[in-house]
């Protein structure tokens, strides 16, 4: 079985441990509605996952999509209070936005070659800023609107036995697959972050690539924000702040390497419901809300170094391997 | 532009006309003329430096050329055409730095970019992907699947899938530069089969290679370059390695300058290489080096040479063998070969030589912190002074310390790269191509160094492929092939032929001792 | 040093005269005494992170770490002096040498598993801020002694406040590690080329693990003096310090690629920070805006810089960005 495969195993395994340990612990936890509330919990950042893992396969990084989720609610929620534009009109509009924003990000980072996290980082800031000025404000001070438009809480809404939001994802996820695996940019995708130059070399127009992946997981936030502000029934400004190293320890989680080139929307999607069993589990288990973080950094750093160290060992393993071939062809020479 | 019928009718393909190029000033192709035949095997051979890269990069694209007409299969190729153009109207390409993407499969390297769709939807078609790789690969009989990972292939057949590629984009010209230096043997042959193959089908090959035996066994026709001018163009008849190595080096020079005398320094050796081995890389590496003594050690790309070099310096370990160091034993180690007065001055002289980014005195001084700092504080005064010292030993130009070593040119850099180590108690310089890419000017100064260091009683191993230098510079020269030591020139005179052909496994009666 | 460097320090001493002169004219407020103190408190505790964290950028790296960092060790030395009672001396003493070794693991697991500093530093912060709110419970805690303690950071000697010392002597510290030492010209050749570096005997991963450790160690020294100052452990006091770290650090001359750094630069940074933060605050600009300046600061300042010497040949280090370098050709191909 390759790495890879194993490795997905693994992480299965890990994730029905995980399941029985929570339900043994607590058996309020394998109840239809918690489950429901946990998938729906898993599909509302899952959407963003499934575009970072684009961004990641390439070997880059966005660290922004909190805020484009923060300033995307913030746009619904003026079009909400302040215009009488349906919601199907200006939804498009929302998206929209992450999309340009995305395409803002990708620009900076090709074109004047700009290291990847730096560009997000001041991204990050410039739109949590703007996002609190265009809040919608009384007296001065930011208003917890609450949302009662119901075309914009169906998004939030359930949906038979499940959520909106948890088939919207799943599909996604689906469309997510095909556009990774089938399509000529998801294999440029793989090209541009496995091995840059030979990208270029082939041909591969990686600037046109990456401004792409930006774009797309620019989008996925913009789309999640929706959902999340809509289920929440209010948006305030800070909402999706601090939310990336979430959203990237999910897909780390799943499979995707930092160096680019390997990672797949199946892992993300597996690495998304680990995580949200972990974050539901903290809470039903009554412990320390702070744990979160806690475990999510540690565990992003303890995959992170696991699957480059055994990445590198396999990389030895094939260059001794070369090696050895090549000195028992110069012994059968000369024999 | 419709295909000239009458380029066809006489079967030429491509037709260069006095190209010219010229780098900083520096000429490296002088109107040079090369002409390739439809299904043709073509070799093009030189020394380093003698313009073979550079002509290909103009053809393919890379650079534009000064001035000089290209036709290719009809068309005329304007002066600064571009890669994609010379990739669309059939000139495919094969450099040492393979382009294949890790972590696809045979058949999405080939179709990269050009994968099949299914019809409407835009979404890859792979049975049609697999099936159309498989098929090339057949039409080939290539050893290979369509459908597996390019890291589960050997070195030769990810070359193979690189053919494939050029091939699938309805290549008609596929260069290839230096394809067999990382093959074994039996992987060699196989390379040369597919290589009739591709002639047999109609297409060109131009074989870039170092290696004559190769050249002779394969090519219909052999273009000889030297110093950017064209030699000859020789016909199958009247190919054999010695000519063309003869016609490679061909300097009408008096004798007292073609042949250089060898001498065997005598005393006690400073430093012993004994049975040295690294499997997969070089084998039973044996020599001793005597105080003041200059050392060549010649061969092809490929033969060990740097990776010797490398393990004695502490870089790389290795698995059998002993280095003793005046008569000790002597385990080798980064550090300890600083500490012992080793100092190595490597191939690649802008990766691993110098740090370009920061001026000259923290290039010197990161080498000889010890010398200039006292209890971990360093002097800058010193440290200054040490620049000042290797800048006059080394007439290092611009004398300017503060300078940023990446803006001096190519021989100056070197000069840093040496000079760090000159300012030093060097017991044992090793140099890795001393003079590659240098001016001609520096060149003299850096020959002059080494001989100086040499009287002074340093002694110096001498890694090089320019003949000249090394028939010219060193006491002695031991030549390594495919990983061993075939030949030592130690007495005796010997010509940059001899060099030569002992590298490329030609060997003649009336040796030198052996 | 270059003329060119000389000139481009200058050039920023000019920027921050000449920013500071212009808000002086039109808000004769900014030269008040009070306004100055709060523009010297958050450029102090700024300017000492800086300090420290210079020495992962210069390495290639980075660390996203600081900012939490900071937050714990104003939430340890808290917890040690007036939970468990100790003295405050071996108090400060732990609380250090606590903050040096967070910096020593991310050291060590960027120098010896290979793994980038940013995600290294970022899941840290990650996992430290949710250490400090777990050992805090979340909570503002009001420090109110040891008076020693208090007076580290709202006291003064001879009308200057004691942080000021606190900064200018580390900072000419970290300036004379920097340039003068050993160590100093061990981090920029390793950030140069670390393959050379080593050639010449340095040895590169232990000079990574120093630098992260020097990082975390002045990140916490500045979350010290941050509790003393706002007389106050709050674990969420010190979270996005890092970005305005960054800033001071990059348009002080650091390059984020490594190689290159200024200690005094940084400073002048920090301050011109500080400046353009007190600016917008006079001119009523709140708070939460204030990244959206900063975020256009550090882009324009990036840009500006990518004009610097790098030679086009020259291969980049493994992550910071994706972009090729063509080798050019020399004469001899």
């Amino acid at each position: 079985m390759s790495i890879s495969s194993l490795r997905r195993l693994i992480l299965i395994l890990l994730l029905i441990v995980l399941g029985v340990a929570l339900s043994i612990a607590n058996p309020a936890f394998l109840t239809m509605g918690n489950l429901m509330t946990l998938l729906q919990e898993a599909a509302l950042y899952g959407i963003v996952a499934l575009g970072m893992t684009f961004v990641l396969i390439t070997a880059e990084i966005d660290i922004s999509i909190g805020a484009v989720i923060a300033i995307t609610s913030m746009v619904c929620v003026n079009f909400l209070v302040h215009t009488q534009i349906p919601v199907p009109l200006f939804v498009p509009v929302a998206v929209g936005v992450g999309a340009l924003i995305g395409v803002f990000n990708g620009f900076f980072i090709t074109r004047f070659k700009l290291p990847d996290f730096i560009v997000t980082l001041a991204t990050r800031g410039i739109l949590s800023g703007l996002a609190i000025l265009i809040a919608v404000k009384e007296g001065g001070f930011v208003s917890n609107v609450f949302i009662q438009n119901p075309v914009y809480l169906w998004f939030g809404s359930e949906l038979g036995p499940t959520h909106v939001v948890t088939i919207v994802f799943f599909l996604l996820a689906i469309g997510a697959h095909f556009l990774l695996k089938h399509t000529r940019f998801g294999t440029n995708v793989y090209a541009t972050g496995a091995n840059i130059n030979a990208a270029r070399l082939s041909g591969v127009n990686t600037n046109r690539t990456i401004i792409g992946v930006y774009a797309l997981v620019g989008t996925c936030a913009s789309l999640a924000a929706i959902f999340i502000s809509s289920r929440m029934m209010t948006a305030l400004p800070e909402l999706g702040i601090g939310q990336e190293m979430d959203v990237i320890a999910s897909v780390v989680i799943g499979g995707t390497a930092f160096s680019g080139g390997i990672g797949d929307i199946p892992g993300t999607v597996l690495g998304v419901l680990f995580l949200a069993l972990i974050k539901n589990g903290i809470l039903k288990l009554g412990i320390s809300p702070f744990l979160q973080p806690i475990v999510i950094g540690g565990l992003i750093v303890v995959t992170v170094v696991v699957d480059t160290w055994y990445r590198r060992l396999a990389e030895r393993m094939i260059s001794q391997a070369a090696l050895r071939r090549r000195a028992a062809a110069n012994a059968a020479a000369r024999a | 532009m419709m295909a000239n019928i009458e380029s066809q009718a006489s079967s030429i393909l491509l037709e260069c006309h006095k190209i010219t190029k010229s780098y900083s000033g520096v000429v490296v192709l002088r109107e040079v003329d090369f002409s390739l035949k439809h299904a043709e095997i073509h070799a093009l051979v030189g020394e380093n430096g003698a313009g073979k890269s550079t002509l290909i990069k103009v053809i393919t694209g890379v650079t534009p050329r000064d001035s000089g007409t290209i036709v290719f299969d009809g068309h005329d190729l304007p002066v600064d055409h571009t890669k994609a153009a010379a990739l669309n109207l059939g000139i495919g390409v094969i450099y040492q730095e393979l382009s294949l993407i890790p972590g696809l499969t045979v058949a999405q390297n080939i179709f990269l970019t050009r994968e099949p769709l299914l019809p409407g939807i835009g979404l890859i078609n792979y049975k049609k992907m697999n099936a159309d790789a498989q098929a090339l690969i057949d039409k080939y009989k290539f050893p290979l699947k369509a459908t597996s990972p390019i890291e589960s292939l050997s070195i030769a057949h990810r070359q193979l899938v690189e053919i494939l590629k050029a091939l699938s984009g309805n290549a008609k010209l596929i260069i290839m530069d230096e394809p067999t230096s990382t093959l074994t043997s039996s992987e060699t042959t196989l390379l040369f089969e597919i290589i009739r193959q591709l002639k047999a089908s109609g297409v060109t090959v131009v074989y870039i290679s170092h290696r004559m035996e190769e050249v002779y066994a394969l090519s219909d026709r052999v273009t000889v370059l030297r110093d950017g001018k064209l030699v000859t163009v020789l016909e199958k008849e009247q190919i054999s390695p010695a000519e063309i190595i003869r016609l490679m080096i061909g300097r009408t020079l008096t004798a007292d300058e073609t042949k250089r005398a060898m001498s065997r320094k005598n005393g006690k050796p400073v430093l012993e290489v004994k049975g040295l081995t690294s499997v997969g890389r070089f084998y039973e590496i044996s020599f001793s080096l005597a105080k003041g003594e200059i050392l060549g050690i010649a061969g092809l790309v490929g033969s060990g040479r740097t990776e010797v070099v490398r393990a004695i310096f502490g870089i790389d370990p290795f698995n059998t063998g002993e280095v003793l160091l005046n008569g000790k034993p002597y385990k080798p180690s980064v550090s300890r070969a600083i500490a012992s007065g080793f100092g190595l001055v490597p191939e690649d002289r802008r990766q691993q030589g110098i740090m370009a980014i920061i001026p000259m005195t923290k290039n010197i001084g990161v080498t000889n912190l010890d010398t200039i700092s006292k209890v971990s504080w360093v002097s800058g005064r010193k440290e200054m002074a040490l620049c000042h010292l290797g800048i006059d030993l080394l007439k290092i130009r611009p004398k300017n310390p503060d300078i940023n070593v990446g803006n001096l040119s190519g021989g100056n850099q070197q000069k840093v790269v040496v000079g760090k180590w000159l300012v030093r108690n060097l017991k044992v310089l090793i140099i890795d191509e001393p003079t590659a890419g240098i001016d001609i000017g520096a060149k003299d100064e850096l020959y002059e160094t080494i001989q100086r260091l040499a009287r002074e009683g340093v002694s110096v191993i001498c890694v090089s492929s320019d003949l000249p230098e090394l028939t010219r510079l060193v006491d002695r020269i031991i030549v390594l092939r495919e990983g061993r030591i075939v030949k030592e020139f130690a007495e005796g005179h010997v010509t940059e032929e001899d060099v030569l052909k002992a590298s490329s496994g030609i060997l003649e009666g009336g040796n030198h001792d052996n | 040093m270059t003329i060119k460097a000389f000139l481009a320090q200058f050039r920023l001493l000019f920027i921050v005269l000449a920013l500071g002169a212009v808000l002086a004219m039109i808000y004769p407020r900014f030269l008040t005494a009070s306004n100055l103190m709060n523009v010297l408190w958050s450029v102090c505790v700024i300017a000492i992170m800086c300090t420290g964290a210079i020495y992962t950028p210069i390495t290639g790296g980075i660390d996203l770490s600081v900012g939490s960092v900071a937050a714990i060790a104003s939430i340890v030395v808290n917890h040690l002096m007036n939970v468990m009672g100790m003295p405050m001396w071996p108090s400060l003493l732990i609380t250090l040498v606590i903050g040096t070794v967070i910096g020593l693991v991310n050291g060590v697991v960027v120098a010896k598993f290979k793994v980038t500093g940013f995600i290294v530093t970022m899941a840290a912060k990650t996992y430290l801020f949710g250490l400090a709110m777990l050992i805090s419970n979340g909570a503002m805690i009001g420090i109110y002694e040891p008076k020693a303690f208090l007076f580290i950071g709202t006291g003064r000697v001879l009308g200057i406040p004691v942080p000021v010392y606190i900064m200018l002597v580390i900072t000419v510290l970290s300036h004379f590690l920097l340039k003068n030492t050993v160590f100093g010209r061990q981090v920029i050749a390793v950030g140069a080329n670390d393959v050379t570096a080593k050639l010449s005997g340095v040895d590169p991963d232990r000079t990574r693990m120093i630098a992260y450790s020097i990082s975390s160690f002045t990140a916490t020294l500045a979350g010290i003096i941050l509790a003393s100052l706002t007389q106050q452990a709050y674990a969420v006091a010190a979270q996005g310090y890092e970005f305005n770290v960054i800033i001071a650090l990059v348009v002080g001359g650091t390059s984020l690629l490594g190689g290159s750094g200024s200690v005094f630069g940084a400073l002048l940074g920090a301050i011109l920070v500080g400046f353009i933060d007190n600016g917008l605050n006079l001119m009523n600009v709140p708070s939460a805006y204030h990244p959206i300046v900063t975020g256009l600061v550090i882009l324009g300042a990036l840009i500006l810089n990518t004009g610097v010497e790098r030679p086009k040949w020259l291969k980049l280090p493994a992550r910071p960005t994706k972009i090729v370098t063509r080798v050019e050709p020399h004469p001899g191909d």
